[in-house]
């Protein structure tokens, strides 16, 4: 059993997803998610989002720093997803840096929104603009460091078509929806 | 895993941990997560068959089945009661499959399963309400086709609804409609709150809980994340009102709360008690201890 992802896949996954429906319930809040085994590459959470959520329907575009080989059969063999280009990826792994532009990603047609791209945005090395976010979730406004504030913005924009976030790092994630309003904060000179 | 999903004689789980396949609760899982992202939007979903008819609530157990995890602790109400047949049977199906603890008080409760009311005690932040939905789409009955209505949705084309409650007002003198009262999430779409009575519309305005919707013979799943701006829809002139029959509850008193009509005798005499019946008994607790 050592090998699979999850010592007890059921029990699990059903904690996971319960991670992944209060992160993307409260956007902008951290919340944890356990050790699962895993490529290296990988961070746990995002590893546990992939194993939850994929299966031989989903298109998982990897960047070039995660489109390994240990990666691609891990993932292939434990859910039977597709590994696909950015434009039919209905998940996406990889750096800030690595996914930009982002609009080669689908954000769904106007009578199916939801056939949009889900981007798990791995590391935290990105330039950080300090933001001040609402919407959908957000009790109170939220001051959180993004990168790039103006393609959340411009994704904002889009609603209800658009992408949808999570940030991830080791066993932490946070989600940033289509539907959260940005605000950057202009730094005070 | 956990006991009541084995068989000991054969030494083989019967079920996955709260009935679904891993498989299909993956594509369950994909829908609500996208549900949670486009606030009142219905995501459709391939619905599979449950060991209950439709009409029984086959939407809410897949999402519940979806969403539940060994802690929770589970509480199911059909019209605001714990104790009537739907509700009993659903408790018992996941009592038996996930093995979770269940509550009738609503503070106590994780995750709440509900038919046609929301618990008059608030809500809390991460306690999640899984609402059974028959029609899950507001504009069924004014448009029959799926691509039209779809269609309306993509353009927030709702004048036809409005006219709706316009004819309603024209030929009553109010807003008629006094269940699944359309509202619209977000400020986007028109969404179906499924039967509850308007009394409760109010209480899906900022809740701090997950509210989910499950439309089992419908296919679809949608969601209303928590702190989302839920509006009744209604005119200048003729604002929504939250309205509920003008008496206190026999039992407990309270006139806050959301009452049924009972009749009492054989010559039609008429009561009034609370629909939620874990409010009541609170409320009857507290009235006990005033007096004491």
């Amino acid at each position: 059993m050592e090998n699979y992802p999850f010592s007890e896949n059921s029990i699990n996954s059903s904690i996971a997803f319960r991670s992944l429906v209060n992160a993307t319930s409260y956007p902008g809040r951290t919340f944890q998610i356990n050790k699962l085994n895993k490529p290296s590459v990988l961070s746990n959470a995002a590893a546990t989002i992939l194993i939850t959520l994929c299966d031989n329907e989903s298109n998982v575009y990897l960047s070039k720093e995660y489109n390994t080989e240990e990666v691609r059969n891990w993932l292939i063999f434990n859910t039977g997803a597709i590994i696909s280009n950015k434009k039919n990826a209905d998940f996406v792994i990889g750096t800030w840096k690595s996914l930009l532009p982002l609009n080669e990603f689908k954000i769904g047609v106007p009578e199916y929104p939801e056939r949009s791209a889900t981007l798990i945005i791995e590391e935290t090395k990105y330039k950080k603009v300090k933001c001040n976010i609402d919407g959908p979730g957000i009790k109170n406004k939220l001051n959180i460091d993004l990168p790039n504030p103006e393609l959340f913005i411009e994704n904002n924009n889009l609603y209800p078509l658009g992408l949808d976030f999570y940030f991830t790092n080791d066993l932490e994630i946070l989600s940033i929806p289509r539907s959260t309003k940005i605000n950057i904060i202009k730094s005070e000179h | 895993m956990n006991e009541m999903s084995k068989n000991e004689n054969l030494d083989i789980q019967i079920y996955n941990f709260a009935y679904l396949d891993e498989n299909t609760k993956r594509m369950i899982r994909r829908a609500l997560l996208k549900a949670l992202c486009i606030p009142g939007y219905q995501v459709p979903f391939s619905s599979r068959e449950m060991p209950m008819p439709y009409g029984w609530g086959t939407g809410g157990i897949q999402v519940t089945s979806a969403c539940l995890i060994p802690k929770d602790i589970l509480k199911v109400i059909d019209q605001g009661a714990d104790d009537t047949t739907n509700a009993v049977s659903i408790r018992k199906f996941f009592q038996k499959t996930a093995n979770v603890a269940v509550t009738e008080k609503t503070s106590d409760a994780s995750l709440i399963q509900t038919r046609h009311r929301i618990p008059e005690t608030k809500l809390k932040e991460k306690q999640i309400l899984v609402y059974q939905v028959p029609i899950p789409e507001p504009l069924r009955f004014l448009e029959p086709r799926e691509t039209e209505t779809r269609k309306m949705h993509a353009l927030s084309e709702y004048g036809l609804m409005y006219v709706k409650l316009y004819e309603d007002i024209a030929k009553h003198g109010h807003i008629e409609t006094a269940y699944a009262y359309p509202v619209k999430t977000n400020g986007n779409y028109v969404t179906d709150p499924s039967p509850i009575p308007k009394f409760d519309n109010p209480k899906m305005n900022n809740s701090p809980a997950i509210q989910l919707f499950g439309a089992g013979r419908e296919q679809r799943i949608y969601a209303i994340p928590p702190y989302t701006n839920v509006k009744s829809l209604d005119f200048e002139d003729y604002p929504f009102e939250a309205m509920k029959a003008n008496f206190k509850c026999s039992i407990c008193g309270s006139s806050d709360s959301y009452l049924d009509e009972i009749i009492v005798s054989d010559d039609g005499k008429r009561s009034y008690i609370c629909s939620d019946t874990d409010y009541c008994k609170e409320q009857t607790k507290l009235n006990s201890k005033k007096e004491d």
